[in-house]
């Protein structure tokens, strides 16, 4: 629709023209039909799934003060912001994440609410990645945050329900690998590396290099044999609960037998939940060390080579804006498991309507399509007054499976496949039959 | 079971990786084949290989078109993919080297203006000159990069030797070294747990072969 401003003049008059040579910034995209409906869908069965599970949904702003989302806990995010200026001068920023806003809302607004809260939040998501695989700077997050609860009870619950959304996702297979942050804080401080080496250690480990973990052992100097030994069994720690017996082996302090013990916990739990087939450990995940507190996980999905989903405990955020408050969440892309579920086979059909509708010379027509739409029929009504032939071909064309016109008050002709037939206009319990 | 995707880097590196593939116990295509098709399956149905264009080895594994790699840590490191880098195997050795011209005035190098660098590995290049607080003009090339000092493009160039004979007939000589090189395994980061098991005794039987 052409809008005028108030002196009267288009706008399509004034202003740059649109280069049409570059229509998008990098890093945006559309999502058209069949793609819109399967985000959409998704989105749907998530938030039935959630509230089955007593979560209540955020709806959280899209931009908020830079100061709010830079939080030095989200370090990492922090060189990834978009911002831009308001009119006072204040810096603002797109939403890197959803927890950094959800943390916010529980810190300033319902911190005296009964604890734990459920949370939970669909919505677009921006950061300025250098090139990753899968990734566009925008993209759809669906999360929850269980908030108020420590121990591995909510640990649990925060697992079996990422296990259940993906499954409501109707993602056929998936496997979440759950490592805790603990284990490697643990081991570096009985490995006692000098500063220049730590940020080493930690890359080597993310690398899961073991020639690197030698070499840097190898410049360290002294490192007892027992702490040696677990460092370069850090990498092969990772497969089923079998390998919490072998990491309970190689402890070396409490820091690294108490996250041990959460794990084997957390293992009992998810088995009584009936989701440990879903589950995998793996003892050497380092990513966002400084940001987690305790148990961490990643999904992935066959041939999809990024992870799909990611969380865990963050007991040092909420902190940030109010009493603290344990936390335990997980964050799904919602761009990736359409991918994933397309790479498994689940397609998503083009939406198509059930019935091309004409009305030219029978305006009564119209009256039919009100009923079948209250129906939930889609009734695609043809605007461009084409002859039944025309329209029963533009219908073949398209894949819609019927063309129907009003024949008389109380008739209608029906052109299916099979052939051209006259229908009552009121037979419905037949016109259901046509909800595909 | 699906055969595990291998991508291995054509040219350098290709003969050695695929000989260390034969050593592990893994049966390899007819030589005829190699070289002549792109995507191979081992008569043992173990493993399908990919044979890629070096810098595109770690584009594959990061996407998870292969679940493992092989390529150069030069080309990996230059890459900043987010892949597993669980060994290091024994061939491919080189280094990636600062070099300029023979008889080039003797000064650090942290008190060049902004030193014009010819390059194929921007990247890491980059990273050099950055960490040591200056602003390098790169030049990328995609090939000779030891042409540039002499027909003027850049003081400087960073580029891969093995023995040196090239440089010092360019009339170019070695100042730093920037990287030690030799083959890595790189792995995909869900294949390494979704196929945990046959990457591990991927992994394990191309170290034990060495």
């Amino acid at each position: 629709m052409p809008v005028t401003s108030p002196a009267g003049s288009s706008t399509a008059s004034v202003g740059p023209s649109f280069a049409a040579d570059r229509p998008l910034p990098e890093g945006v995209r559309d999502l058209l039909f069949a793609d819109a409906a399967a985000v959409r869908g998704m989105a749907a069965a998530l938030r039935a799934l959630w509230g089955t599970w007593s979560y209540r949904e955020l709806i959280l702003p899209t931009f908020e003060y830079a100061d709010t989302l830079a939080t030095d806990v989200g370090a990492q995010i922090d060189a990834e912001l978009y911002r831009f200026f308001d009119r006072q001068g204040r810096t603002l920023a797109l939403r890197p994440d959803m927890t950094l806003p959800t943390a916010r809302v529980v810190g300033t607004r319902l911190y005296d609410q009964p604890m734990p809260l459920r949370l939970c939040y669909v919505g677009s998501v921006f950061r300025h990645e250098r090139p990753r695989a899968g990734r566009q700077h925008e993209f759809i997050q669906a999360g929850i945050e269980l908030i108020g609860a420590p121990g591995h009870a909510a640990d649990a619950e925060a697992i079996a329900l990422a296990v259940a959304s993906l499954r409501a996702l109707g993602l056929p297979e998936f496997r979440i690998t759950i490592g805790h942050v603990g284990f490697f804080h643990g081991l570096s401080a009985a490995l006692a590396l000098p500063d220049r080496l730590a940020g080493w250690l930690r890359l080597a480990v993310d690398r899961r290099s073991e020639a690197e973990l030698a070499d840097l052992l190898g410049q360290a100097g002294t490192v007892a044999a027992t702490a040696r030994r677990a460092l370069l069994q850090l990498p092969r720690l990772t497969g089923p609960d079998a390998v919490l017996k072998e990491a309970e082996e190689l402890c070396l302090n409490g820091a690294m037998a108490s996250a041990v013990a959460d794990l084997q916990s957390l293992s009992g739990l998810l088995e009584a939940y009936g989701v440990a087939g879903a589950v995998n450990y793996d003892l050497a995940e380092v990513r966002d060390l400084d940001y987690y507190t305790g148990i961490t996980f990643e999904g992935f999905a066959p041939g999809l080579g990024v992870s799909l989903i990611s969380g865990g405990r963050y007991d040092e955020l909420i902190g940030h804006f109010g009493p603290e408050q344990p936390a335990v969440g997980w964050a799904l892309t919602l761009d990736q498991v359409l991918v994933a579920r397309e790479l498994q086979g689940v397609r998503q059909p083009e939406p198509v309507p059930d019935v091309l509708l004409s009305v030219t010379g029978h305006p009564e027509g119209l009256s039919w399509a009100s009923q079948a739409r209250a129906r939930g029929l889609r009734v695609e009504v043809d605007l461009a007054g084409l002859k039944p032939e025309d329209l029963w071909r533009s219908a073949q064309t398209r894949g819609i499976l019927r063309a129907v016109w009003p024949d008389g008050a109380d008739r209608l002709l029906v052109r299916e496949p099979e052939g051209e037939r006259q229908a009552a206009s009121d037979a419905w319990e037949e016109f259901a039959t046509w909800l595909r | 079971m699906a055969p595990l995707t291998i991508a291995l880097p054509k040219g350098r590196l290709a003969e050695a990786g695929l000989a260390c593939l034969a050593r592990a116990g893994y049966a390899l295509p007819a030589n005829g084949d190699i070289g002549r098709r792109l995507v191979l399956d081992s008569p043992d149905g173990r493993l399908r290989l990919v044979m890629a264009k070096p810098s595109d080895v770690p584009v594959f594994v990061e996407y998870g078109a292969a679940d493992l790699g092989i390529a150069g840590l030069d080309v990996v490191r230059e890459a900043e993919r987010d892949l597993y880098e669980p060994a290091r195997l024994p061939f491919g050795h080189c280094r990636l080297v600062l070099a300029g011209r023979q008889g080039r005035e003797e000064r650090p190098l942290r008190l060049e203006r902004s030193p014009k660098v010819a390059t194929k590995f921007p990247h890491l290049t980059e990273a050099f000159f950055r960490r040591r607080g200056l602003a390098p003009e790169i030049i990328v090339m995609s090939g000779s990069v030891e042409l540039a000092p002499q027909i003027g493009l850049a003081d400087l160039i960073v580029d891969l030797v093995q023995t040196g004979t090239t440089l010092r007939e360019n009339g170019l000589t070695e100042l730093h070294v920037v990287l030690e090189s030799q083959a890595v395994l790189v792995a995909n980061r869900a294949s390494y747990r979704l196929r945990a098991v046959e990457v591990r005794e991927f992994i394990d039987a191309v170290v034990a072969a060495g």
